[in-house]
C-alpha cells in the first residue's frame, strides 16, 4: 500500500480531508491508493480499514491489475457502525460492519475500469464511507478491433 | 493494545436480504429454435426480441380489442430502483423488450440488472446484477435492450460489452465471453437474438470512432462462430468509398447497436447499422462511407454480407440507421420496411436490398431530398468551420431506434415519429482512441416540435392515419390483433388507438415517461399488456426538452377485470 499525495486541493482548501472540516463531510475519490497482491491461486487479496472518525475507506482507492477474483479483508476500526456494499459479478455483495468488526468478502470482476462501494447507513456515502476498486489491463486479444493501433488521449 | 474484533463473517449475495426465492419454473428448456421460428403460433409467450424473427411487433392476442379496452388496468407493476453509485447515473432507465415464457419475464433493466419475474404476479423469482464499471463509455445512457431465451439459458449483453448466457432458473452465470474493446470506447446495448445454434449481438460506440460489428457465438458454450465488420479494409468490397490512403476506415462506426431480424428461408439476418464517425465531419471521410447508415442482410452461418442498401450515404447527420427492419410478404413479395431517422419510410425487396419504394413519413425534412429509387440529393449540411447549420430532422431522427409495428390484420405499418430539428457547428477535431469523435457541436431544438403515431400503407407509402402529439413520440409501438395499437409518451401516458383510424380508446398514467418496447402474452387465458417505463437515456438528443422530466424504473401489465 502506498501514500499518495493529495495534491494541491487539500493545500489550497486546509480541512479538506477531514470529517467537519472545509465541509460536512468528506469529498469522495481521495485518499490513499492500495494495491491489491495476487496470490499462488491466482486471487488477488486485499484489507480495507474503517478509520476512526474519518467515515473513509482505507485505501480509498484499492487497485486489481487485472480482472479476477479478489479476496478482500474489511475492517471497521471506528466506533461507529457501517457496512458496504461491494460490485461484484452476479449479485452485490453485503457485509455487515459493526464497530470493532472484521470481515470478509470475496469480488468477481470483468473490467478494466473503476467500480463504487459504499456504506449504505444513513448518508455514510455522502459523508465519505465511498470507495473504489480500480481493475486495470485490456479487453482480450480475441475482443478488440481489427485495426492498427490508434493514439490515446 | 491490539483490538480484538468481531466477526462479521463473509459477505453475502445482496439478494439473500430479500423474499426473492432465485428460483424460476423450468420453462426456458423447452425453447428451442423451432419454437421460436413458430413464435407466433403461440401468441401466449413472447419467445423473441420483436415477438417473432419478422420484426412485426404484433400479437395475434384478442382478448384486449377496440370494444372493451377502456377497462384496462393494471394488473401489477414491478419496480427496482438504483443503489449507490452506477455509470450515467443520470441517463438510467428501462430501454428492453421483455420475454415472455409460459409465464414467466425475463427482462433487463440498466446497469447489468436482469430478472425472471412471475408473469401473472409481478412478484420477483431472482436477478442477476453484472458489475459495470462507473467509467465505461456511454454515449446515450446506461441502458439495455432485452434478453435471449432458449435452451434453459438466458442471454445478455452488458455495458462492459460481454455476451453472458445465465441459467434461466437460478439466474447463474454459466458463460462469458468478451465481445468489445472498453478502451476504444466500445460497449453493448443491444438485445441478443437467439438463432439456430447461435446467439448473434452486436457492438455499440458509434461516437467513439469505434469500428462496428455483428458477432455469433455458440449459445451452448460461448465459443465465437463469425464476426462481421460492417466497414471494411482496404481492399475488402466496400472500401472503394473510403479514402484510400487514410486511416478513416479504423474509426467508421457503423455499429448494429439494434437487435437484427430473420428470414429462415432466405437464411440472412437484417441488420440496420450506424452512423459513419465522426458523425458530423465528412471532410475527414471522403465517400459513401459503407456499410454505415445501411441495411445490410448478412448470411446467419457464415457472417458474410450478401447484400446492402445504403439510406444515407455520407452521412453528417448523425443518421444511424439501426432501427428495424420489419419482414412481411404482401402481393407476393419478401418485403423489408424500414423507417430511417432520415425521415423516409423504404419498403425493400428484402431478397436484394433494392428499394420498391421511398416515401418521406415526417412533416419537416430539409436536410436533402430522396427520391422514389433512394437516390439522395444533400441540400443542408455542416461543411463549414464554425458555421451552424440547422436541420430536420435533427440527429435523433425522424424515428429513433424505438420500434415500429406491422398488423397483418390491417396490412398497416404504425410508427412513432418525432419532428425535431437540431443546429450542428462543425467542429474538427483528432481521433484519440475512447473519447467522443463527433467532430462538431450540437444543440437540438428546445421548442417547436412535434410527434405522432402514424400509420403508414406499405403498398404505397402513403399515410393512413396520425394521431397527433405536441412533443414526439419516443417509445416503441405494439400492435394486436385486437385491433389496437399501444405506445407510450415522453410524460408517463400509455396509449391504446385504434388501429383503423387512430382514434384515442385508452390511456393511463405512468409516471415517468415511456422509451421503451412493450410486448403481450397471455395466462391461463386472461391477455396483459406489458410496458417498462422510466425516462432517462439520450434524452438530451431526442427530446431535450423533457430533460428535467423524472427519471422512474417501473414496468407495468395491464389485464382486463377478472371476472
Amino acid at each position: 500500500m502506498s501514500e499518495v499525495a493529495q495534491g494541491r486541493a487539500a493545500e489550497e482548501l486546509p480541512g479538506l480531508d477531514r470529517q467537519n472540516g472545509a465541509t460536512l463531510g468528506r469529498i469522495l475519490g481521495r485518499g490513499r491508493v492500495g494495491h491489491a497482491e495476487e496470490g499462488p491461486d491466482g486471487k488477488m487479496h486485499a484489507t480495507v480499514r474503517i478509520l476512526e472518525d474519518q467515515l473513509v475507506y482505507d485505501p480509498g482507492i484499492l487497485v486489481m491489475p487485472h480482472e479476477g477474483t479478489l479476496e478482500l479483508e474489511l475492517i471497521n476500526d471506528d466506533t461507529n457502525t457501517h457496512c458496504a456494499v461491494l460490485p461484484n459479478n452476479g449479485n452485490p455483495q453485503f457485509i455487515w460492519l459493526v464497530n470493532s468488526a472484521r470481515g470478509t468478502a470475496t469480488l468477481t470482476l470483468d473490467g478494466p475500469g473503476y467500480y463504487w462501494y459504499g456504506s449504505r447507513t444513513g448518508n455514510d456515502e455522502g459523508r465519505g464511507l465511498t470507495g473504489a476498486i480500480l481493475v486495470q489491463g485490456d479487453a482480450p486479444p480475441e475482443a478488440r478491433l481489427d485495426r492498427p493501433p490508434q493514439p490515446r488521449p | 493494545m491490539a483490538t480484538d474484533y468481531v466477526d462479521a463473517g463473509h459477505a453475502v449475495d445482496a439478494v439473500s436480504l430479500t423474499k426473492t426465492p432465485q428460483k424460476a419454473p423450468p420453462v426456458a428448456q423447452g425453447v428451442t429454435y423451432e419454437r421460436i421460428l413458430k413464435a407466433r403460433e403461440e401468441p401466449h409467450n413472447w419467445l423473441t426480441y420483436y415477438g417473432a424473427y419478422d420484426g412485426q411487433r404484433y400479437s395475434p392476442l384478442d382478448q384486449i380489442n377496440r370494444q372493451n379496452v377502456r377497462k384496462l388496468a393494471p394488473a401489477w407493476v414491478f419496480q427496482a430502483g438504483s443503489t449507490g453509485l452506477h455509470a450515467g447515473k443520470s441517463t438510467y432507465s428501462f430501454e428492453a423488450s421483455p420475454i415472455v415464457v409460459d409465464g414467466v419475464m425475463f427482462v433487463s433493466g440498466w446497469d447489468g440488472w436482469v430478472w425472471a419475474i412471475d408473469a401473472r404476479t409481478g412478484s420477483e423469482l431472482w436477478q442477476y446484477k453484472h458489475a459495470i464499471p462507473y467509467d465505461v463509455s456511454l454515449c446515450c445512457g446506461n441502458v439495455n435492450r432485452g434478453v435471449a431465451v432458449a435452451d434453459g439459458k438466458v442471454f445478455v449483453a452488458t455495458l462492459n460489452a460481454h455476451i453472458i448466457a445465465l441459467d434461466a432458473e437460478t439466474g447463474k452465470k454459466v458463460w462469458d465471453q468478451t465481445y468489445g474493446d472498453v478502451r476504444a470506447g466500445e460497449s453493448a446495448t443491444v438485445a441478443p437474438l437467439v438463432v439456430k445454434d447461435m446467439v448473434i449481438v452486436g457492438s455499440s460506440g458509434g461516437e467513439f470512432g469505434s469500428r462496428g460489428h455483428a458477432d455469433a457465438f455458440k449459445r451452448e458454450t460461448g465459443e465465437r462462430v463469425w464476426r462481421c465488420y460492417m466497414v471494411p479494409k482496404p481492399g475488402e468490397p466496400g472500401s472503394e468509398t473510403w479514402p484510400s490512403d487514410g486511416e478513416a476506415w479504423q474509426r467508421g462506426g457503423a455499429n448494429c447497436w439494434v437487435t437484427s431480424t430473420f428470414d429462415p428461408e432466405l437464411n440472412l439476418l437484417y441488420f440496420g447499422t450506424g452512423n459513419p464517425c465522426p458523425d458530423f465531419d465528412g471532410g475527414v471521410r471522403e465517400g459513401d462511407n459503407l456499410f454505415t447508415d445501411s441495411g445490410v442482410a448478412v448470411d446467419v452461418d457464415s457472417g458474410e454480407i450478401r447484400a446492402h442498401f445504403q439510406y444515407t450515404p455520407h452521412d453528417v447527420w448523425d443518421y444511424d440507421s439501426t432501427m428495424e427492419h420489419i419482414l412481411f410478404d404482401l402481393d407476393g413479395q419478401k418485403l423489408a420496411a424500414h423507417f430511417d431517422k432520415n425521415g423516409f419510410l423504404y419498403i425493400l425487396d428484402r431478397t436484394n436490398m433494392e428499394p420498391v419504394r421511398v416515401a418521406p413519413f415526417v412533416d419537416r425534412i430539409d436536410w436533402g431530398e430522396v427520391d422514389e429509387k433512394g437516390n439522395v440529393t444533400p441540400l443542408v449540411f455542416p461543411d463549414k468551420e464554425g458555421d451552424p447549420v440547422h436541420f430536420w430532422p435533427g440527429p435523433a431522427g425522424a424515428k429513433e431506434w424505438t420500434h415500429a409495428a406491422y398488423s397483418p390484420k390491417t396490412e398497416l405499418l404504425y410508427a412513432p415519429v418525432q419532428d425535431v430539428g437540431a443546429t450542428a457547428t462543425r467542429r474538427r477535431r483528432d481521433f484519440k482512441e475512447g473519447m467522443p469523435y463527433w467532430g462538431a457541436g450540437v444543440a437540438v431544438d428546445l421548442e417547436d416540435m412535434a410527434g405522432s403515431i402514424s400509420a403508414f400503407d406499405p403498398r404505397t407509402g402513403s399515410e393512413r392515419w396520425r394521431w397527433r402529439n405536441d412533443i414526439p413520440m419516443c417509445a416503441s409501438v405494439l400492435a394486436t390483433g385486437g385491433d389496437l395499437v399501444f405506445a407510450g409518451e415522453p410524460t408517463g401516458e400509455f396509449n391504446a388507438l385504434d388501429a383503423e383510424s387512430g382514434e384515442l380508446l385508452w390511456q393511463f398514467q405512468c409516471g415517468s415517461g415511456h422509451h421503451s418496447s412493450p410486448c403481450s402474452y397471455s395466462i391461463d387465458g386472461r391477455q396483459y399488456i406489458a410496458v417498462p417505463t422510466g425516462w432517462g437515456a439520450w434524452t438530451e438528443g431526442f427530446l431535450p426538452g423533457m430533460l428535467g422530466a423524472g427519471q422512474g424504473s417501473a414496468l407495468f401489465a395491464f389485464a382486463l377485470p377478472e371476472e
